[in-house]
């Protein structure tokens, strides 16, 4: 067989592998937290319900109808088989809507956000750091430090001042939500618009933090590679200044694409925490109630949505490395 | 006496550190290079051997910087040329580079033969690519390179290969300098008889017409070079014959350079390699007078009061006020 191939699966049986012990403390880890969320529920429900038998009963009935009342392990051996089937319950603080619905609902919010303001941070930030690294002056000396600032300030704390400076105060844009609170979803131009406008602030807090992460791994990476034999001999050989720098960028960027692997997990909690502070009906801003209310099985989906995504997104770039580096080709063939 | 191909008169060139201070590196040297011939440049390390060979490419970029002198290529003078004219019709045309550590000097994520259709665009943009990968399979079958190293990357070659690939790209164009900066230096033995018989070949065959071959191993030079200049402090101290500088040095520092080496001669038992003491001159400095006048066991007043022209001794040129003839390291010795 091809050892290609041999490697891609071996590397796919091992992030199956991770997927499950993920799973299983996606399951376990939420139920550690204090407290029972039926009884909650249940107190909730009985305000002014004196009847203690009655309580009891409609107690009863919720720990029965979400499962609670069996063995933890049973309820794992449970859990894990809906999931293979694709059905993640029931959310117990949106009774009787199911998780998979609002997960359903949440996703292409939390994808729309995410997956361009990191790449576009991680696009950005490249092409800074290697412009930085390249054209030196102005640029090393004021741009570089800005992006370090940036770089070094957590994402809640960017995410609340632009939304103090933009929101609140300038109100160029709305304080939180995905779209107007007047609205009803649809594909009109005013709705769209309102999603735009709501996109904005989250959107450039992600990316701003993501650029300078970028930026200062490629400035370095690239003066070490125009200080590389092969650029000097390059030049020697008359090749012209465009395309060397063609070969420093696809030499500097390699690192950066790992860096990119590395710090995907991060990144997508960080954005998780944007959207908690923007209010947007993403994944974030669903972990985030369903972790108030002790909403075991949204937490369970929402994690494992998060845990699917890294995965997934390393998966991909360990895949995309082999192919644009034949080092690191070589060295996965190797290993079979 | 052949045709003289490359003329460098009074060549001066600098280093412009970050502090702004310059270091004159190449302090006025002036050699010619005649048809068939293959010179040698030697020294120790510090010396300005390899910026000299980066400085008779005639193509600066920082540090590194021209003051003045020419370069003069089969009558044209090259440091006349615009940097574009200079970087399309000469750089690999007419004088072509093989750098330090052809180890490096590939772009690792480039094939090799990639890289060769990079440098024939530059200076033969009427070629199609076909006819470009032609041009570089006929060149590696003629000297006897195998031509699937065209379409591996580098770090599928050993490293003689990579040497000898290097080789091989440098002259692609038939320039009709070659300038190798050491070579050798990284490789084994047996490998260095290989890449040295290839320089060899390409003189013979016609591809290069001269070659300026740079190295700290004399013992090597002795094997390859017609001629050699001794350099120190960016200057040229001694030059001559091959044979004659190296066994009979007239320089009080080519004297002192030989006697730390060891030549495998039959009477070698019992000899003791002599060292050089002290560090080569700081090359900030302006200086007056000879530079190796604080290291010389001959210094006199006279040898600081200024400058020290080249005179001829017999076949041979010197950069020293006496005449001193050269001693074994015994009686050296005894002289300290």
């Amino acid at each position: 067989m091809n050892s290609y191939l041999k490697y891609f699966l071996k590397k796919f049986g091992w992030y199956l592998l991770t997927l499950v012990v993920a799973i299983t403390l996606n399951f376990f880890l939420p139920r550690m937290i204090k407290g029972n969320p039926v009884s909650v529920i249940v107190s909730a429900m009985s305000q002014g319900m004196s009847d203690v038998n009655a309580q009891k009963k409609l107690y009863e009935s919720y720990m029965h109808q979400f499962g609670l009342d069996k063995p933890l392990f049973q309820q794992y051996l449970i859990y894990f088989q809906n999931i293979l089937h694709g059905d993640f319950g029931v959310s117990f603080g949106n009774y009787p809507r199911r998780v998979s619905n609002i997960l359903a609902s949440a996703i292409p919010w939390t994808l729309g956000l995410q997956i361009p303001a990191i790449l576009i941070g991680w696009l950005l930030g490249n092409l800074l750091g290697a412009f930085t690294a390249y054209k030196k002056g102005v640029f090393d000396k004021i741009i570089f430090p800005a992006a370090l600032f940036v770089n070094s300030m957590p994402f809640f704390a960017l995410s609340i001042i632009m939304l103090y400076v933009f929101g609140l105060h300038l109100k160029w844009f709305p304080i939180g939500g995905g779209y107007g609170y007047q609205m009803i979803p649809n594909l009109s131009l005013s709705f769209i618009g309102s999603v735009l406008q709501h996109h904005f602030l989250p959107f450039i807090s992600i990316v701003l933090v993501a650029i300078g992460g970028q930026a200062i791994g490629m400035r370095s990476m690239s003066i070490y590679e125009l200080n590389s034999d092969y650029v000097l001999y390059a030049k020697l050989m008359g090749i012209r200044d465009s395309r060397v720098v063609r070969y420093v960028f696809r030499n500097a960027v390699l690192p950066q694409v790992t860096g990119l692997a590395l710090s995907i997990g991060t990144m997508i909690s960080g954005a998780l925490i944007t959207e908690i502070v923007f209010n947007y009906p993403g994944i974030g801003t669903w972990l985030f109630t369903a972790i108030r209310t002790l909403d075991f099985p949204l937490i369970s989906g929402c994690t494992l949505m998060i845990t699917l995504a890294v995965l997934a997104a390393n998966f991909t770039i360990e895949i995309i490395y082999g192919l644009i580096d034949p080092r690191v080709k070589a060295t996965q063939m190797e290993g079979q | 006496m052949g045709q003289t191909i490359l003329t460098v008169s009074e060549l001066k060139t600098f280093y412009r550190t970050r502090l702004k201070e310059n270091v004159h590196a190449v302090d006025g040297v002036s050699f010619t290079l005649e048809e068939g011939k293959i010179l040698g440049i030697a020294g120790e390390s510090g010396c300005g051997k390899s910026t000299l060979a980066l400085s008779v490419m005639g193509f600066y970029f920082p540090p590194l910087n021209f003051k003045s002198g020419s370069i003069v290529i089969d009558g044209i003078d090259i440091m006349k040329l615009s940097r574009e004219d200079l970087r399309t019709k000469v750089l690999g045309e007419e004088i072509a580079y093989i750098p330090q550590s052809a180890m490096n000097a590939l772009n690792p994520t480039k094939r090799v033969g990639k890289f060769i259709e990079d440098i024939l665009r530059e200076h033969r943009p009427g070629l199609s690519q076909e006819q470009m990968q032609r041009l570089a399979a006929e060149r590696f079958e003629i000297l006897n390179l195998p031509t699937r190293a065209l379409t591996a990357y580098p770090n599928e070659l050993s490293g003689g290969m990579k040497q000898r690939v290097v080789i091989a790209t440098s002259t692609i164009l038939n320039p009709k300098v070659l300038i190798a900066d050491e070579p050798t230096s990284a490789l084994d033995v047996s490998s260095q008889k290989i890449a040295i018989k290839l320089l060899k070949s390409l003189l013979a065959k016609g591809f290069v017409k001269s070659m300026l071959f740079i190295t700290h191993e004399l013992p090597l030079l002795k094997h390859v070079a017609d001629d050699v200049m001794i350099m120190y402090a960016g200057q040229i101290v001694e030059r001559g014959r091959i044979d004659e500088v190296i066994f009979k040095p007239m320089h009080p520092y080519a004297q002192a350079l030989m006697g730390s080496i060891i030549v495998p001669e039959s009477d070698i038992r019992g000899h003791r390699l002599s060292s050089i003491p002290g560090a080569p001159p700081n090359l900030k400095n302006e200086m007056k007078g000879c530079r190796f006048a604080d290291r010389c066991i001959h210094t006199v007043d006279e040898c600081r009061k200024e400058e020290i022209p080249e005179r001829a001794r017999g076949e041979r040129t010197i950069r020293c006020l006496f005449d001193f003839d050269y001693q074994s390291e015994e009686t050296a010795h005894e002289r300290r």
